[in-house]
């Protein structure tokens, strides 16, 4: 795993959709569409000002929008959700192709906050005005073959998932919303702007969606080809600058340990290396986690390639004028699909802008892994059908066997002995039934809004169950013992192998971290015939399955996010990781 | 009739499952329903059938007569009735089964009956058909009570059953030569000391299915105005008009297949399914309900159209033949590629055809894992029942299962043979 963010590993970026033609067009946006959006900014800066309201805020952007001539209309929204209320209302408007009967869509969005400190209140005007000032702009023009969809969504993530479910018509338990006024067509693609800053130096790539969902790679480098020679803005992955692109400041911008000998540092490969492990630690904080890292993650889960493109702040030299022509020209490229993007790479790692891992050399990593665990777990299976015992002489039946050409020369023998797999299945379910009892827990308010006492009270609980477990199990004292821990073992190591293995191609990041996790641990337990050698060994693997649950933001974020936005992240912690380990340290508690 | 506690339990928990959100999650799922056994193609068809419109005219309706005139006159159609009645053909299912492991082990197999029923309605493959809706598992039904009637020499009712059961669909008729088999002999193994019977006795036996058979057809063309049902519901399985994915191995060839070799590829396929039937029963010709078993796993990997359902008929039954175990050589990674590819298929699917990310090619190479999961659970089985017949070196048998014996002793009955993975699935412990 460590080997990923190697050079030699990694290709270049190529567009393999031929219609997309991207960088092929004349741009025509002007510095009188930039007037406008500075216009459009001042207006949306005496609304923070004054501390408007969602619904004055969605009332000015969709006045705007209709004396533009555009269809245009809000959407109140209202989450009921055990980790809090939230409201808020959307506004949107159609701006209906010219050319087509409209049955396919693009969208162009933004958000009230910035994805910056995922949403920690900096305001994404500049984003908005963008988003305005291209409404009255690109409505001048008759080549649209799609119809344009422009979204402002209120809040950060939950007012764009309010839209796209009510655009897309699936309910949630915990989202009452009211339904659009203005259908459009199909959305095939969409652009996020997140321009947070006054101006910017470089625009930035984020691509990761909901469940761990990637956009067709096709996107990104359109965008990103776009942006280099129509644009003239450079492109970064996140907002992580190039280190290599400032001479002289190289090992104080780069993540190479300071205690490494200079020369070290200044290698080429070296910061090749620390810039792509940083981009690559980046995506899987975020795939692995599930949550999307900007709004257009929210698309993906409807079968939309979307991407934000983050106007990284910095004091200059780009403004309004650099990204209406980026996002003008790939509007056209986007107009250009006949079919939805389909050709370039769904699974890939992003070490560069311009350089990717395919999922053929990545996936070996964590599958290698996952392998080595199902051996091991097959090896414990073997091991656990056979016992040496020594051989009696007198024992007519060994007797027979010796004098057979299946001699062995040591004075034991292995017999079989029988394997209880019924009681080690039903300790398995037990453990996933614990961690359905937890989750179901995590997901009631009274829990939630306790979470600093709740969590050790849980904790206790959980690793009170385990023991419980161990002790109803059925004859451990009649001889010949029973091999209930091998079996167990030899059952959690091909499970885990088995999640890995399955991850690996949903979600890459989640699996290499399971793999991460899971990997030694599970491989190492083992009985231990000495009291307090068990119960520090089942204390460490309870704390390793468990130990989250002291995390109090975390956890409540990760609920959020199953609650609101479907992630899937919080239930398969619960059902599927937390149970694994805690298998393991049940296997602690055996005394052979 | 006696039964075991477990059954109504069972029932009741798989009652509560069906008025659960999950049926109406796994109507439309292609791995659980063909086009062949879907619930909702058969509302479509009744639904048309019931104003007027013959449903075979149209190119999606391939249920059976049979079902076309149940549904739309006695049986529900309505999600909640149905599901009841699914329920409880299920619960007919496991007793059918339960009829055979009483008649195969006899009174010794007393203490097992709740693991078996157990094996037949906790079965996922099984149970997740019946939430859907699938008519697969009428089919399962029907299956077992053709093999239940014939282990308790009921002669008539089996061959009425099975000729049922093959208007419903047409593969089962390659259970006729292990059942007539089985008619004449017993359901008990005579692997070890072969009993030869006159293969006259069994002619009369062939005209009756024959007679039942020419009935229903006539009930069939009646009940639907017409003779276009036998291309539509039994043609559908030999020239594959609905290439809908499933579980199964035919679909994606015959995808990528250019138009002028596909008749010849449908024969290939046809004629491969029937190839088996002759071999399989002349060397179980002592034991023709194991036969019938193997012949069962055959055709949930290489029929047309299966689903789920198909392979999972074949791992349940294979509880019944309990002396068996002690012989199979892999049963934990058969295991593992079942736990994979179970996994893996409903995944790729979604990737596929939910997410948009994946494409055909992934679902196609997860059914592959499958056949392999289904083919190795077949062929270990093969080979142990072949085992079984043979016995251990120094004359004794093993047994599994513990089947009136203690489970104790087992590591010390024939443990002489170095080399050989011996399993035993040493349940209980008494």
């Amino acid at each position: 795993m460590l080997l990923v963010p190697l050079p030699f590993l990694s290709q270049g970026t190529y567009i393999d959709e031929n219609a997309l033609q991207p960088g092929a067009v004349n741009t025509y946006w002007s510095w009188g569409d930039v007037h406008r959006a500075d216009r459009y900014l001042e207006g949306l800066e005496a609304l923070r000002d004054n501390n408007a309201s969602s619904n004055e805020r969605a009332d000015f952007i969709s006045k705007e929008f209709k004396r533009l001539g555009l269809d245009a209309s809000t959407q109140r929204y209202h989450y009921a959700a055990a980790t809090g209320a939230i409201d808020g209302v959307n506004a949107y408007a159609v701006l209906s192709s010219p050319r087509s009967s409209g049955s396919e869509a693009m969208v162009i969005s933004a958000s009230w906050l910035s994805r910056t400190g995922e949403g920690d209140g900096t305001l994404n005007l500049r984003g908005v005005s963008t988003v305005l000032s291209l409404a009255a702009f690109l409505k001048k023009y008759s080549l649209w073959a799609k119809d344009i969809v422009f979204v402002i969504g209120d809040g950060y993530l939950d007012g764009m998932h309010a839209w796209l479910s009510a655009y897309h018509g699936a309910p949630s338990s915990v989202l009452e919303a009211d339904s659009l006024e203005l259908p459009s067509g199909v959305i095939w693609t969409a652009l996020n702007i997140d321009y947070p800053g006054h101006s910017f130096s470089h625009l930035g790539i984020f691509f990761e969606g909901v469940n761990g969902r990637l956009p067709n790679q096709d996107l990104l480098n359109s965008f990103q080809h776009i942006s280099r020679y129509t644009g003239g803005v450079p492109v970064l992955v996140y907002d992580h600058l190039d280190p290599r692109d400032y001479p002289g400041r190289e090992v104080e911008m780069s993540n190479i340990p300071s205690w490494l000998p200079d020369f070290v540092k200044n290698m080429e490969d070296v910061q090749e290396y620390s810039y792509a492990a940083k981009n690559v630690l980046r995506h899987v904080g975020y795939q692995a986690r599930g949550m999307p890292s900007g709004v257009h993650g929210l698309f993906h889960q409807f079968r939309i390639d979307a991407i934000t493109i983050f106007a990284v702040p910095a004091p200059g030299p780009h403004g309004f004028h650099a990204i209406g022509r980026v996002v003008e020209s790939t509007l056209r490229t986007m107009n250009n699909l006949l079919e939805r993007l389909h050709a370039s790479f769904f699974f890939y790692l992003l070490k560069g802008p311009t350089t990717f891992m395919k999922i053929g050399t990545y996936l070996p990593s964590a599958v290698l892994i996952s392998v080595a665990l199902l051996f091991g777990g097959l090896g414990e299976w073997v091991n656990a059908g056979w016992v040496a015992r020594p051989a009696f002489p007198s024992d007519e039946k060994s007797k027979d066997i010796l004098a057979g050409p299946t001699q062995l020369p040591l004075k034991s023998r292995w017999t079989r002995r029988s394997r209880p797999v019924l009681p080690v299945l039903s300790i398995i379910c037990f453990t996933h039934a614990t961690g359905l009892l937890l989750f179901f827990l995590l997901t009631k308010s009274w829990v939630l809004d306790h979470l600093p006492v709740m969590s050790p009270i849980l904790f206790l609980l959980v690793s009170l169950l385990a023991p419980a477990a161990f002790f109803s199990l059925p004859s451990q004292t009649l001889p010949p013992s029973q091999p209930f821990s091998t079996i167990l073992k030899s059952f959690t190591l091909c499970l885990a192998s088995t999640v890995i293995s399955i991850i690996s191609v949903l979600n890459f990041s989640l699996a290499a971290t399971l793999a991460v996790l899971l990997g030694v641990p599970l491989s190492m337990v083992a009985p231990s015939p000495r009291v307090f050698g068990r119960i520090g060994n089942y204390i460490g693997y309870i704390t390793l399955g468990f130990g989250w649950l002291f995390f109090i933001p975390q956890v409540q974020k990760a609920v959020w996010a199953w609650e609101v936005l479907g992630i899937w992240f919080a239930p398969f912690v619960c059902l599927v990781y937390a149970p694994l380990v805690m298998q393991a340290a049940i296997v602690c508690l055996f005394t052979s | 009739m006696r039964v075991p506690l477990t059954l109504p339990a069972l029932v009741v928990v798989r009652l509560l499952l069906a008025l659960s959100p999950l049926p109406a999650l796994l109507k439309w799922d292609h791995q659980l329903s063909s086009p062949l056994t879907s619930f909702v193609k058969l509302q479509e068809g009744v639904h048309l059938y019931k104003n007027g419109i013959d449903p075979y005219q149209g190119g999606s309706f391939y249920h059976s007569p049979i079902y076309l005139s149940l549904f739309s006159t006695i049986l529900p159609t309505s999600p909640l009735p149905s599901l009841v009645l699914w329920t409880a053909v299920d619960a007919l299912a496991a007793y059918a089964l339960l009829c055979i492991w009483r008649a195969r082990v006899g009174e010794k197999g007393r203490s097992r009956e709740g693991l078996v029923v157990a094996a037949y309605l906790l079965n996922p493959y099984l149970f997740l058909s019946n939430l859907a809706l699938s008519t697969a598992s009428i089919e399962n039904m029907l299956m077992l009570w053709v093999l239940a009637f014939a282990s308790s020499h009921n002669p008539s009712p089996s061959l009425l059953t099975l000729s049922l059961l093959t208007t419903l669909s047409l593969p089962s008729i390659l259970l006729l030569p292990p059942l007539i088999m089985l008619l004449l002999s017993s359901p008990l193994s005579k692997l070890k000391n072969p009993v030869w019977k006159d293969i006259r006795r069994a002619l009369p036996l062939l005209a009756e299915f024959i007679v039942y058979e020419v009935a229903l057809c006539l009930v069939c063309t009646l009940g639907s105005g017409g003779w276009q049902w036998v291309g539509r519901c039994w043609g559908v399985g030999l020239t594959l008009p609905d290439l809908t994915p499933n579980p199964g191995l035919w679909w994606y060839f015959f995808t990528e297949m250019f138009d002028h070799f596909r008749p010849f590829f449908l024969m290939v396929f046809s004629v491969h399914l029937v190839i088996y039937v002759i071999p399989i029963c002349l060397k179980f010709q002592h034991d023709p309900l194991y036969a019938s078993f193997l012949l069962l796993g055959i055709l949930g990997i290489f029929k047309p159209y299966p689903t789920l359902a198909d392979p999972g008929l074949f791992l349940s039954f294979g509880v019944v033949f309990c002396e068996v175990w002690a012989y199979l050589r892999h049963p934990f990674p058969t295991f593992l590629l079942h736990l994979h590819s179970s996994l893996l298929l409903p995944l790729f699917h979604h990737l596929w055809l939910g997410d948009g990310t994946g494409n055909a090619n992934f679902f196609y190479a997860s059914t592959l894992v499958f056949g392999l999961a289904g083919a190795g659970g077949l062929i270990d089985a093969v080979w142990a029942g072949l085992r079984c017949g043979v016995g251990d070196v120094n004359g004794k048998v093993r047994e599994g299962m513990g089947v009136g014996r203690e489970g104790r002793e087992m590591g010390e009955v024939g443990g002489g043979r170095e080399g050989e993975m011996e399993v035993d699935w040493e349940v209980i412990q008494e």
